[in-house]
């Protein structure tokens, strides 16, 4: 009975005392997180702006900035950016990274001080990776711009034509970002058995067919993580679009993300803003669900 | 597309076959010895190739800083290097910002830690109900576009008097690091079995002081990982910075752009001010560097 007790009591310590661990860092995220989320969708639902400061509490249309953003072009056409920018860029650094890491994939020196140094794309501020392609597709001081100008071919700002300024930040941001797929494909091939590329190389196995049967099922789970990670990230690059274009020529580069900066900040169009944040609040939301699904069967699996 | 393809498929390829001829020509002349040499060595002469052409776009900024403004616009490899871009760049509102950069970074990264590693240890070891609704609003917190706490946090800091303040900036980075911190500690706190714990338990000792004595050193490789992941990514910040400081708050990337604006495409100045900014990162990078690719798998796959 005694022993019980003692016990008991021992659980209820336990229990206060992961409590007292938990309870700063949820009530900080309470503040910080939950509370601005909810202000922030609140305020989707009044006409807040700067011309109409008393617009906060106005709550005689919810849906009016909603309705509003569905008929307006300018959106939609964000959303399209979006989808066209995000697609191409989680494509070609899912395929260079995928492809750096197989060919990385080793224990030589070399290749092990190559996998280092391509991973400071990733890490070096988001600013510079901008900057250093503003240089790059700046024709007066581009390496690249230049050695076309000395062959006889010279082709003026990628950034300044409609048909290309997407694809140009697509590229720049598929440099800064494929080191993530690289890190993630490499690990998972580290922690590949070797017996299964053993027996299919003495079977006959070409080196196609090892990728294609038994390295590619098996690293499949990593890169659709990868992928539905940098899908979702996508939706927040800003520096690029913000330094490199400004969302033109036109609106051809203005992604979502920056539409709402440009109603927030340029117009002062908080409630309209926030409407379009909240959209995007949702979208990452679902998707977030969907990776935590994910990552949920294949732990479950092992 | 090409490239990648040829990449995986040809460099690995080409290496035994060459051999296979090799071995069968007896008299070698010293072309063939070349040959034969690249063809062993093909991937890592591929890895090195693309590590020239990879990396140029970055190097191509380091030269352009220490280029003489006279010659900015020539082509030339082989000048003089200079300092002035950096000088100039120091005389102006820099070394502040640069400064507050240091200074937000740092006590942004030592309050995550304090508040989210507790945290990060109980989610550990304690399956209470709900836990997984925790764990799912934690990681929408790090995947939430930052325009959506943007607005909500600038009408509250001009109400709160936190526009343009150190202060401000260090909680509005709270938004991403506390949530790092959490997923990142919960990997390695999972991976040291409980029964050390117990044991020491057993001899009396309190759950946060076992936490500080036995746990915690054990997962000291993870807390450094995970210390140098939240100081990178509060340096690396843009947005926030950009949009909740104006002249006393602002930290080294909004400043580049600040005079980019003011003062037009000065390059010299713009590729000196981009090469300051990336250098803590890359001291960190080599400093670190096991520990920070560690971070970066274990953290991007959990996270």
């Amino acid at each position: 009975m005694s022993i019980a007790v003692a016990k008991d009591s021992w659980e209820a310590q336990r229990r206060r005392a992961f409590l007292l661990g938990l309870a700063p860092s949820v009530i900080v995220l309470v503040a910080i997180t939950l509370i601005p989320a909810l202000a922030l969708v609140i305020t989707s639902f009044t006409p807040l702006s700067l011309t109409d400061p008393v617009g906060t509490f106005r709550f005689d249309d919810l849906l009016g900035n909603y309705r509003e953003l569905m008929a307006d072009p300018r959106f939609l056409g964000s959303v399209a950016t979006q989808l066209k920018l995000s697609t191409a860029s989680v494509l070609f650094q899912v395929l260079v990274g995928l492809g750096l890491a197989l060919l990385l994939n080793g224990s030589s020196r070399i290749l092990a001080a190559v996998r280092s140094v391509f991973l400071i794309p990733m890490i070096q501020p988001p600013i510079v990776v901008a900057l250093i392609w503003k240089i790059l597709y700046s024709p007066d001081v581009s390496p690249m711009h230049r050695a076309l100008e000395a062959v006889g071919l010279p082709v003026r700002s990628l950034l300044a034509n409609p048909d290309t300024a997407l694809w140009a930040v697509a590229v720049a941001d598929t440099w800064q970002w494929f080191p993530f797929t690289m890190l993630m494909v490499l690990a998972a091939l580290n922690s590949m058995p070797a017996d299964p590329i053993e027996a299919a190389s003495l079977d006959g196995a070409n080196r196609w067919q090892l990728f294609r049967y038994i390295i590619l099922p098996y690293i499949r789970p990593i890169l659709v993580v990868c992928a539905l990670f940098r899908l979702i990230d996508s939706f927040k690059a800003f520096p690029l679009i913000y330094v490199l274009t400004n969302g033109g020529p036109g609106t051809v580069t203005e992604v979502t993300n920056y539409y709402s900066f440009v109603q927030a900040f340029n117009f002062s169009y908080w409630g309209y803003a926030s409407a379009i944040a909240t959209l995007m609040l949702a979208g990452v939301f679902a998707l977030s669900w969907l990776v935590g699904r994910l990552d949920w069967t294949r732990h479950g699996r092992h | 597309m090409a490239d990648i393809s040829t990449a995986i498929s040809s460099a690995p390829a080409k290496s035994p076959g060459k051999r296979l001829a090799v071995a069968t020509t007896l008299p070698r002349s010293g072309v063939e010895r070349i040959i034969e040499w690249v063809g062993s060595h093909a991937r890592p002469l591929v890895a090195l190739l693309l590590l020239v052409l990879v990396m140029s776009p970055f190097l191509w900024l380091v030269q352009l800083a220490f280029r003489p403004a006279a010659e900015m616009f020539e082509d030339n490899l082989l000048f003089t290097p200079t300092i002035e871009a950096f000088t100039s760049l120091l005389r102006g509102n820099f070394l502040r910002s640069f400064g507050n950069s240091l200074i937000v970074s740092t006590v942004s990264t030592g309050l995550s830690l304090a508040l989210g590693v507790p945290a990060a240890y109980v989610l550990a070891r304690w399956d209470f109900r709900g836990r997984r609704h925790v764990a799912l609003w934690i990681l929408v917190t790090r995947m939430a576009p930052p325009i959506a706490f943007t607005i909500p946090f600038y009408l509250a800091y001009r109400w709160l008097g936190l526009q343009d303040t150190i202060t401000g900036l260090v909680i509005v980075y709270l938004t991403f690091n506390l949530a790092v911190v959490i997923w990142m500690m919960q990997t390695f706190f999972e991976a040291i079995p409980p029964t050390f714990e117990e044991a020491a338990w057993v001899d009396g000792g309190g759950i946060w002081q076992t936490f500080r004595l036995v746990t915690l050193p054990l997962a000291a490789p993870g807390l450094a990982a995970t210390a140098v992941l939240c100081f990178i990514f509060s340096w690396n910040d843009f947005f926030y910075a950009l949009i909740l400081t104006r002249t006393n708050a602002t930290t080294a990337p909004v400043e580049i752009v600040n005079f980019l604006q003011y003062e037009g495409w000065e390059w010299g100045k713009i590729a000196a001010g981009g090469t300051l900014v990336v250098l803590p990162v890359l001291i960190f990078g080599v400093v670190v560097r096991t520990w920070l690719i560690r971070g970066l798998s274990d953290g991007g796959l959990r996270e």
